[in-house]
């Protein structure tokens, strides 16, 4: 009970304050990411001048929270949350509320869960990959938790010093060299793509440049100027995963100074290639510095075109649910940038403020584009490329279930959330049954719904206990809280499942519902029904 | 009290007595999405999937009287086939089956095969996700409106290969509806709740009434968010909860529900999981699922394997040809396509534990029902089982020919997640023209 209280407690707390005026707009921009954020409104309201959009309304401050909490921390807030927001008259709320996101240690799971689930896809539903997908993720949580400028984390996982036992046909055994701090962790970047410089080489191509090449393994590229050889050639920077064929040093007689180290078979042919960038052009090669260092210096150097273009793509991409280029690694003819120049311009600044993340994402989430309501005000706002109002997006599974989490205040065992920290879910757990149920691969824009997740949010034990009146934390306590009054729980219910407060209509409608007491003619189950409803709507289930 | 606030009461309680309004009007579009369905020719496939890698020399291409041949004897299952002696009930269905003896795959280790087997590719890519072929196929022969889901998988053992099992770029609609999902140790007396659809049943205290309620007020909360926030997301939202509404209240969920058998038929099939998974497969079929899979697992015999094949067949045996049985019966036997296989064959030399263990490069897998000429094998292996010596069958051809027997193009693209159409089959495969009907 004491449990029940303090959350009682906490919702009265909150809820009992007056609402406020809306917030005025934040002052004029003044640093690097307002700036960022000022040049971002620029191009949007030119593309959409020219196109006669009129873009939709400013977002109110409870959807903004919402959205805020999911992109940044994974999870939607909690009542208590979003009500002290909302209460807030501070003018610069949202900006700190932002940077108040960023330094929670769920900004790196979150972040570092989701660069894993784009980059290491195969980890994600193949037990024996899973673990190296664990490990790296490790890897990528201190790098968020620290901060670190995507450059060094990119130069680190292609330069790693590592050796590849490739003895077992089967199945290669990548070792960081010991020299490495961190090496295990950055190592599963290999072990997932099986130790091979073919898998390696497209990972990174389509990770790193945003140009996917794998159609190329086998034949010229159908869409885009890529061919065969040129996949090849860029495997070759990854070749001494091979096991070298060559002359070592020390043989007698001259030899290159890579020995075969930058050279690779084409897959069913005879003939062999060097490691050669896109442009066409060979590194010096030297004898101190191996391929991958060479490929590291021209990926991440400052005449590289694809590299800071795409990083603050995927970025945009994370923030607005659809890329400036999309999907984010097939440039092509067919597939145009929606704004060229503005995504021009976040590459510059990404890499001009030293490839600093959390600089980036204040400014696409200071822009007045993040900021526009998802609710479509005018037909013009119908196409998700014009960025006109914020596109709908769908929850990853654990999004979900965290966001479930604050909404209902289960309590998940600290083992449980020890382990789902690091990236495993007990597959019986609640937990673990909506990660297993929700799992998709789909573009966050395009989520379809299954009828097993129907069912499970419908019927499922872990939303049956949630909404049940014994079971229950968070409906138990507003049913209980003495002294409100039926408004006072309905606002409450809403505020712990959407982060808002009801509209007056909705207020009066769900009111005259539990007044009558619904079906069963019972006050408090009739809240329990509206605690339902609230969970299985879209409003609670997707990103808006 | 003013007028104005008079009438939005009375609104409210018209909303809150509409319910048998709403409920009708939405049993209307379920009549006439079912009406639709019944005009379409029903073809349907149902998946034996023996997870685990079954030893193929011991069921379909005995080698008797050689030292690999191991101490079974062979039956006749129709003129010129003969079969092993433990599968004597399906070998009354002989004229049925076709068995490929050519079978000749790439990937010994059990979840590589598994994903080959399944969705004619490699794995390895980091980019494709590949569907399975219970998606590709349900795809092409399902009714996106049914009332039932077109892919149903029963008591599938994904742990080890779950990319394997799922519907890869065609996304979630082409998912499978999984029941008994992961039962490595079913037992008899738990098979009929895990045959159940997960979640389908509302909670005990959950009255008919509150539920209907709750739907309705549901109902509203969506159309006003599409209203607001028109485009895919909310669409498939509410569709996916209109379908999953039906099944829990409409006829059709009930199919689920094996109770409804008569005893000796469920006998028939066995008191087992695949036995019960059976004939919830030739149930659903009935009702024109277009592809059901079925797991038996234990295939993994690396000792002690001619015990464990006997006993494993025991449960095959009954449930397969109780199958053939029914789907003959009710006159579905010839639209209705079984496949028979694993992720790989096992070795012909027996191991020193008297166990075989993971062989991909001579085996066989069988193909019966609809579209297939049976009573037939096709393919020859050498003498000592070790090599294919006459139609030589790799995965994507044997695929392409399950696709052809379903009336299927195997040609057809689909449009992949890294932006490239990819065909149902790879480029290059070629039916076994032999088998087909």
């Amino acid at each position: 009970m004491s449990v029940r209280a303090t959350v009682a407690a906490l919702l009265l707390c909150a809820a009992s304050a007056s609402g406020a005026e809306p917030a005025p707009m934040p002052k004029p921009a003044t640093d690097a990411a307002d700036a960022l954020a000022a040049l971002i409104d620029k191009h949007l309201a030119k593309d959409w001048e020219a196109r006669g959009i009129v873009p939709a309304e400013r977002t109110d401050d409870a959807e903004f929270a919402r959205r805020a909490y999911l992109d940044i921390i994974g999870r939607a807030p909690k009542a208590a949350e979003a009500r002290e927001f909302i209460d807030s008259t501070d003018p610069k709320k949202r900006a700190k509320l932002v940077d108040q996101l960023l330094t929670m240690p769920a900004h790196a799971n979150h972040f570092a869960a989701v660069t894993r689930q784009q980059w290491l896809p195969q980890t994600m539903n193949n037990f024996q990959l899973a673990q190296f997908g664990n490990q790296f993720e490790q890897y990528l949580r201190n790098q968020f938790r620290d901060n670190v400028p995507v450059d060094k984390t990119v130069r680190r996982i292609l330069t790693l010093k590592m050796t590849v036992n490739a003895q077992n046909p089967m199945f290669r055994f990548v070792q960081p060299d010991q020299s490495e701090p961190d090496g295990f962790n950055v190592s599963g970047f290999y072990s997932a793509n099986e130790g091979k410089p073919e898998n390696v080489g497209s990972a990174a191509s389509r990770l790193f440049l945003g140009v996917k090449l794998e159609c190329a393994q086998c034949h010229d590229h159908p869409f885009a100027p890529y061919t065969r050889e040129q996949f090849w050639q860029f495997a070759a920077f990854f070749a001494e995963l091979n096991p070298l064929t060559g002359p070592r040093p020390g043989f007698v007689g001259p030899i290159k100074p890579q020995s075969d180290r930058n050279t690779i078979g084409i897959m069913g042919t005879e003939k062999r290639v060097t490691a050669t960038f896109f442009d066409g052009k060979e590194p010096n090669w030297a004898e101190d510095r191996g391929p991958r260092i060479e490929l590291a210096d021209w990926l991440l150097g400052a005449n590289n075109p694809y590299f800071a273009k795409n990083m603050a793509n995927r970025m945009w991409a994370h923030f607005f649910g659809i890329g400036i280029l999309d999907p984010v690694d097939e440039p092509g003819e067919n597939n145009p940038e929606s704004h060229p120049e503005l995504i021009a311009e976040l590459g510059r600044a990404f890499a001009a403020n030293g490839y600093d993340n959390r600089f980036l994402i204040r400014a696409l989430t200071r822009s007045k584009a993040y900021q526009l309501t998802s609710k479509m005000t005018h037909p013009g706002q119908a196409d998700p490329r014009r960025f006109a109002r914020m596109n709908l997006k769908g929850l990853s599974p654990a999004q979900l279930f965290d966001s479930l989490v604050s909404a209902t205040g289960f309590r998940e065992p600290a083992q449980v959330r020890q382990q789902a920290a690091m990236g495993f879910a007990q597959p019986n757990s609640p937990r673990g049954a909506f990660l297993n149920r929700f799992a998709s691969n789909e573009r966050a824009t395009e989520a379809n719904t299954t009828i097993l997740q129907a069912l499970m949010l419908m019927n499922g034990t872990f939303i049956g206990d949630q909404t049940d009146l014994e079971k229950s934390e968070v409906l138990a306590a507003i049913v209980n809280v003495p002294g409100w009054d039926t408004k006072q729980r309905v606002t409450g219910l809403f505020l712990t499942a959407f982060a808002r407060n009801p509209t007056p209509e909705e207020l009066e409608k769900f009111t005259s519902y539990v007044e009558r007491g619904g079906p069963s003619g019972d006050k408090k189950k009739a809240l329990a029904d509206v605690f339902w409803v609230l969970l299985n709507s879209p409003e609670f289930l997707f990103n808006h | 009290m003013s007028n104005l606030d008079l009438s939005r009461r009375q609104l409210l309680r018209v909303g809150a007595v509409s319910t048998a309004v709403s409920m009708s009007g939405w049993m209307g579009r379920l009549a006439r999405a079912a009406e639709e369905t019944k005009t379409k020719p029903k073809r349907s496939c149902i998946l034996l999937w023996m997870n685990g890698g079954p030893s193929t020399i011991d069921l379909w291409d005995l080698k008797p009287g050689h030292e690999n041949g191991g101490p079974y004897k062979e039956i006749e299952a129709a003129p010129g086939l003969k079969i092993g002696e433990y599968l004597p009930k399906l070998a009354k269905h002989g004229k049925s089956l076709a068995v490929l003896r050519g079978m000749s795959t790439k990937e010994g280790d059990h979840a590589r095969g598994t994903y080959l087997m399944r969705t004619g590719q490699l794995p390895g890519f980091a980019g494709i996700q590949y569907p399975s072929i219970g998606s590709l196929v349900s795809k092409e022969l399902g009714d996106p409106k049914a009332e039932l889901p077109n892919f149903v998988s029963v008591a599938p053992q994904r742990f080890f290969a779950q990319d394997a099992f799922g519907p890869g770029f065609l996304g979630p609609v082409h998912a499978p509806l999984i029941v008994a999902d992961n039962q490595f140790q079913a037992q008899a007396n738990n098979v009929d709740a895990l045959l159940k659809v997960a979640d389908l049943d509302r909670p005990k205290a959950i009255t008919a009434e509150t539920s209907g309620a709750r739907i309705d007020l549901l109902r509203e909360m969506q159309e006003e968010f599409a209203a607001t926030r028109p485009g895919g997301i909310a669409k498939s939202h509410a569709a996916a909860y209109d379908r999953a509404v039906r099944l829990m209240q409409s006829e059709s969920g009930k199919v689920f529900d094996l109770t409804e058998e008569k005893a000796e038929t469920r006998d028939k099939y066995g008191r087992n999981l695949f036995g019960q998974g059976c004939l919830l497969a030739r149930r659903l079929v009935e009702k024109g699922v277009p592809f059901v899979e079925v797991t038996l697992g234990n295939w993994d015999t690396h000792g002690n394997n001619f015990d464990m094949v006997k006993n494993l067949c025991g449960t095959l045996d009954g449930a397969w040809a109780a199958l053939m049985d029914d789907l003959k019966d009710r006159g579905l036997l010839e639209t209705t396509t079984i496949v028979w296989m694993g992720e790989f064959g096992r070795t012909p030399k027996i191991n020193q534990g008297k166990g075989r263990d993971h062989y991909p490069n001579a085996w066989s897998t069988v193909i019966a029902g609809g579209g297939i000429k049976g009573g037939q094998a096709v393919g020859k292996t050498s003498k000592d089982g070790t090599t294919v010596e006459e139609r030589l069958t790799p995965t994507v051809d044997f695929l392409a020919t399950v696709c052809k027997a379903c009336g299927i193009d195997f040609e057809k693209q689909n449009m992949s997640n890294v932006g490239r159409p990819i065909r149902i089959v790879e480029k290059g495969a070629e039916a076994v023209k032999e088998v087909l009907a």
